[in-house]
């Protein structure tokens, strides 16, 4: 398990270097010259030109990639064009906001995809099979901008019940938890249908084994059956794969936190790439991606974890 | 090695043992399930009006009535009301489709041909399958929209970010797909009689083993064209994909936002399409998935 964990974190290195060169080759497309932009409007050449030097800009392209990784691994992801303010101090504050979101969302999507999936493998080809069933397939096909632009046109705007633009404050205010509401729900919306998939596909697997049988053998409740012997069983695979399924978590996280002017890191990239601010568009996809891969890693070695199996192969 | 050994070795075995995938009976079993049946001809339409567009569209595209703008469904001459400009959401419509579903083709053609390549070539020279499949695992464990915020942010925003965004994100799934059931018809004993009468590697793969792969290729395809076209869209909402005044659904829905408290119609029409097209297509694909290929169903 320890070396599943080490071989894991190993593999992980290459695609970070491989991120973080993405980043820098970006920077070296745009058609954007920092030292000018550090510089300010107001300086002169020389002044252009001595922090050339020190921005090691007049090194070759690999000394510069060099110098690079050793200002990022000093949380130097250099200014915004736009308003000047280092990437990192604004990175700082959105990430905050965006696990917000996500944690919000999956906090009641995860529980109702795993009892429609485990509801659809119990009544497995029934009418209620097939309604969760279809309920996760139009699940899936509905856009995400869409679920939160219908929300905000009844909700917020019809019903006058929930604000939808901008975080109300932390979450322990009330103020903070009505701001967060619809954002959540519909990010979370579109989580349901794929963790029921998943929960209905794993369930379905375990109620066929011989261990439940044996459970229904000796006398067992049905409820007891399903919730203490095949859900408990199926809920390995589910959890990878709703781990593995952060990604796509992440995607909606950008649409949704745009519709709601939500001021996550998403929020902050799309803003970022429209109005050309390089660095920090830079900035935010790094971040993007590290955290993307630290969640993959993470889910990776609790399942080695989790399972029993993992550990002696 | 003359053409004729060839000739005599390779067709024989492909149509005596394996079930072809285009079996008569297929469509006919695929058209007896109610939903299927609707999903495909739901298609059709979606495709015909798209390809038509130019034809069917009741006005011109650049053809705007300032008086009529924001005009609510139903109004006279204008079943679906028009947008901000004063365009009619007909003729928008149709062009958004029609943009919507080229850019999904363009993607899922250009990361499907080179996710397929490298599927054969993972199947086929076994020494190289680590190693591809490890850089495929990389790229699938990158979300889309990461794909699609970098390249908007090289290329600038556009279709062009989109499209290869989609298609990038496409690659490694198809790549999967494709040495999964290239797999399957390697170890078929005709393979090996097509190796000892000394066909080449790329013949062997177009010839015998790519057929047989067609209805995995197949029902993928169907089922990826909805992910592209959900994905494509919001990041053409998002404002990285297509740019005003062309018509792309997310677009359409980005710029009726704006209106959504007076004219929420504009948001709604282009979103409910998007909304429809995906799920007619994933429908589509379970059913093809379920008529084609039992071994996929997830």
């Amino acid at each position: 398990m320890g070396r599943h964990a080490v071989q894991r974190i190993l593999m992980a290195i290459p695609v970070l270097l491989g991120v973080v060169l993405v980043g820098f080759l970006l920077m070296q497309v745009v058609p954007t010259d920092p030292a000018l932009v550090r510089a300010g409007p107001t300086a002169t050449p020389d002044v252009v030109e001595a922090l050339r030097r020190d921005l090691g800009l007049d090194r070759p392209l690999y000394e510069q990639f060099g110098l690079y990784l050793w200002r990022l691994v000093q949380g130097d992801l250099g200014v915004s064009i736009i308003n000047n303010v280092p990437v990192i101090h604004e990175l700082g504050n959105t990430i905050g906001p965006t696990l917000e979101l996500m944690v919000a969302s999956l906090i009641w999507a995860i529980p109702i995809g795993i009892a429609l999936g485990t509801a659809g493998a119990y009544w497995r080809g029934t009418v209620i099979d097939r309604l969760i069933t279809g309920f996760g397939v139009a699940g899936g096909s509905i856009p995400v901008f869409f679920l939160g632009l219908a929300l905000i046109w009844y909700v917020g705007f019809q019903l006058q019940l929930l604000p939808f633009t901008g975080r109300g404050g932390p979450l322990w205010t009330i103020e903070g938890l009505k701001a967060i509401a619809l954002p959540a729900l519909t990010l979370g919306g579109t989580f349901i249908g794929p963790v029921a998939r998943m929960t209905r596909t794993a369930v379905l697997d375990v109620l066929g084994a011989d261990h439940v049988r044996t459970a229904r053998a000796k006398g067992l409740g049905e409820y007891r059956v399903v919730t203490r012997h095949a859900l408990r069983n199926a809920l390995i695979p589910v959890v990878t794969l709703v781990g593995l399924q952060i990604g796509y978590l992440l995607g909606g996280a950008v649409v949704t936190e745009t519709v709601f002017s939500w001021p996550g890191v998403g929020r902050l990239a799309v803003g970022s790439i429209l109005s050309a601010d390089f660095p920090m568009a830079q900035g935010t996809i790094i971040v993007l991606s590290l955290g993307f891969i630290i969640i993959n890693l993470v889910v990776d070695v609790l399942y080695a974890a989790l399972d029993p199996r993992m550990r002696t192969a | 090695m003359s053409a004729t050994v060839q000739d005599l070795a390779a067709p024989v075995p492909a149509e005596a043992e394996v079930a072809p995938p285009r079996r008569p009976g297929t469509f006919a079993r695929l058209m007896r399930e109610p939903v299927a049946a609707i999903a495909f001809v739901l298609t059709m339409v979606i495709i015909v009006s798209a390809v038509l567009a130019p034809w069917l569209a009741p006005t011109d595209f650049f053809h705007n009535d300032l008086a009529q703008a924001m005009a609510v469904p139903g109004t006279e001459g204008l079943p679906l009301g028009a947008d901000a400009q004063g365009r009619d959401m007909v003729t928008r419509l149709l062009y958004g489709m029609r943009m919507t579903l080229m850019m999904a083709v363009a993607a899922v053609a250009l990361g499907g041909v080179l996710g397929a390549m490298v599927g054969f070539a993972a199947a086929f020279y076994r020494r190289a399958d680590a190693a591809l499949m490890r850089v495929m695992d990389v790229m699938l464990s990158f979300p889309a929209i990461l794909f699609g915020l970098a390249l908007a942010a090289i290329f600038g925003p556009g279709l062009l970010a989109v499209v290869l965004a989609t298609a990038v994100a496409t690659v490694p799934l198809m790549a999967r797909i494709v040495r999964g059931a290239a797999l399957g018809v390697m170890a078929q004993d005709y393979i090996e009689a097509a190796r000892s009468t000394g066909m080449s590697d790329a013949r062997i793969i177009w010839r015998h083993v790519a057929p047989n792969c067609l209805s995995s290729i197949f029902v993928f395809t169907t089922l990826r064209f909805g992910q592209v076209i959900l994905l494509g869209s919001a990041l053409s909402f998002l404002g990285l994909g297509a740019q005003p005044p062309t018509a792309e659904l997310g677009a359409m829905a980005s710029e009726g936002r704006n209106f959504l408290f007076f004219a929420p119609h504009i948001a709604i029409i282009p979103s409910l399409a998007i909304f429809a097209i995906v799920l007619v297509f994933n429908l589509l694909g379970d059913a093809l998935r379920d008529a084609l290929d039992p071994k996929l169903r997830v």
